[in-house]
């Protein structure tokens, strides 16, 4: 048996957006072990939500949970208050925040593609993809109001309508946008260095990913089916606007790439359709009810199922909170994933996880 | 001296997370892109701290994540300047008082210039870090004026003795 080393990653780290502590232990280049430390920003916003702050406050604080699936956090807060209040929302409401939501997958997408381009060592393509992925910032601006931490959604519907000239501009920038996207797709499938980086590394498995419970563009990357807009209808009708579910087999990094560039289309496709048939009607429906009883309620974050669970007892404060983000289903994966590669290719798929720990910790 | 020249035309960056929502950590990466383009005042993105001048910090400061703020911050070199990056960081924030919170980045190491907002914009990242390029030449300057010692080294068992001198600047 050769000599083993322990190398430690994080938790201030170049290729880490985020303080996340990864310890490998490292045989001739080749990881046999690692152990991952994921509690570094626990905030304890779910304490805050039932003590502090009234219910129909808690919309704004659980979208500070993350700041790149902000709008998935507090939908997904709305959709489980409105159950508790029993209460329905108009059809406009919900196709304005499907928009939103997707809006931001097209963001998160981007910016996980570039950080993956990164971390390979590629960093032209990570400029040229940040380069392209500031017209969905541009978008969500002239959409929500601001940049990033868009409190659009609240209980009973959304804050904002959509103006006729910034459906419009929508609609531009997207024929803008489709050449540029086509390029990125073309580099990030045949270009050859990048392969090298890519192709192969860090391969899980369907089995794998059915055995670990993983979720989002990481499962379907393994050839696993799983969507929450395939499964749930009754909140946002995604069949409705012309969801499809992308799959690939390969399992690897590449492959997560190629899911990524995909749902983009995808995203970008649902958008025209919601701009196109967008009905007319309240933003808005109110009720002066309290909240009561328990809810739980799914949703499909960019990088997976978003999982909420509320109690409330007429009151003000809501009882008990608990949010489960989906990189925490995917922490099980992600440490067995290391597992014989070479040291020099995680930070590539760390990229390729996209993992959000300001989520997974609250 | 031409490191200084060098320093405020090219400052490298250094960038912690210190439990923030990633809302103003993706606005720092913007801003390195092409659209805002930090890079044409000359600043990289290092992760070594030994190399930077300037932190950039986002988040309140969690209780976990103090240490390694404190670490990362006596590791760099002087001079340097502390630049906290949106409402959380300045102040706390909305996770003002949460319980593993301790509401601000100015609790625990000095910092030079706030960037205000949930989330900052790029726009007011750059005005901040233009701001900064002016203390760290003010703290250059301060650094290299001319020192008096208050007292001799003196010579004491055989050998010289500078413990006993204090600088006044």
């Amino acid at each position: 048996m050769s000599t083993q080393y322990n190398i430690p990653v994080g938790a201030q780290h170049i290729s880490l957006l985020e303080p996340l502590h990864f310890k490998f232990t490292t045989e001739n280049e080749k990881i046999i072990k690692t152990e991952a430390n994921v509690g570094y920003v626990h905030r304890g916003i779910e304490q805050a939500c039932c003590s502090k702050f009234k219910f129909r406050q808690v919309s704004f604080v659980v979208g500070r949970v993350c700041g790149l699936c902000s709008i998935s956090h507090t939908t997904c807060y709305s959709q489980v208050a409105e159950k508790l209040l029993k209460l329905d929302i108009p059809k406009r409401a919900k196709y304005l925040r499907m928009l939103v939501i997707e809006l931001d997958r097209i963001h998160s997408h981007l910016l996980c593609l570039s950080h993956v381009a990164e971390n390979s060592g590629f960093e032209a393509l990570f400029m040229k993809t940040m380069r392209h992925r500031e017209f969905s910032m541009e978008l969500l601006e002239a959409v929500c109001g601001n940049r990033i931490q868009y409190d659009f959604s609240i209980i009973g519907g959304v804050a904002r309508d959509l103006r006729t000239d910034v459906a419009q501009s929508i609609l531009d920038k997207f024929k803008i946008f489709r050449p540029q996207l086509d390029e990125l797709v073309d580099i990030y499938k045949t270009n050859w260095s990048l392969s090298l980086k890519n192709k192969g590394i860090g391969v899980l498995s369907k089995e794998d990913a059915i055995r670990l419970n993983v979720v989002g563009p990481f499962a379907r990357a393994s050839g696993l089916g799983v969507d929450v807009r395939n499964e749930t209808e009754e909140l946002l009708p995604w069949k409705e606007v012309g969801f499809e579910i992308i799959t690939d087999t390969a399992g690897d990094v590449h492959a997560r790439n190629m899911v990524r560039l995909k749902e983009i289309y995808v995203s970008m496709k649902i958008i025209e359709n919601i701009i196109n048939g967008l009905p007319e009607g309240d933003l808005i429906s109110d009720t002066k009810a309290f909240p009561e009883g328990e809810a739980v309620n799914r949703i499909e974050a960019p990088r997976g199922e978003l999982f909420y669970y509320a109690k409330g007892n007429k009151t003000q404060v809501l009882e008990r909170l608990k949010i489960k983000a989906p990189t925490f289903s995917n922490i099980p994966a992600m440490v067995e994933t290391f597992t014989n590669n070479e040291y020099a290719s995680v930070p590539a798929i760390i990229g390729s996880y996209d993992p959000c720990l300001s989520c997974t910790s609250r | 001296m031409a490191l200084n020249k060098f320093r405020t035309k090219s400052p490298w960056i250094l960038h912690y997370n210190a439990g923030s929502c990633n809302g103003c950590d993706i606005e720092i990466l913007a801003c390195l892109a092409p659209k805002y383009d930090i890079e044409r005042f000359g600043m990289i993105n290092t992760g070594n701290p030994k190399q930077s001048d300037i932190m950039l910090v986002t988040g309140p400061v969690t209780k976990r994540s103090r240490e390694r703020l404190v670490d990362i911050y006596s590791q760099m070199p002087e001079p340097k300047v502390v630049i906290a990056c949106g409402s959380c960081g300045c102040s706390g924030g909305v996770f003002r008082g949460m319980y593993n919170c301790e509401g601000g980045i100015d609790q625990y190491i000095p910092v030079d210039v706030y960037v205000p907002g949930c989330g900052c914009r790029p726009e007011q990242i750059i005005a901040g870090v233009v701001e900064a390029l002016a203390i760290l030449e003010k703290k250059t300057k301060d650094m290299e004026g001319s020192v008096k010692l208050h007292n001799d080294p003196i010579e004491q068992d055989g050998q010289t003795n500078r413990r006993e001198v204090a600088a006044v600047i």
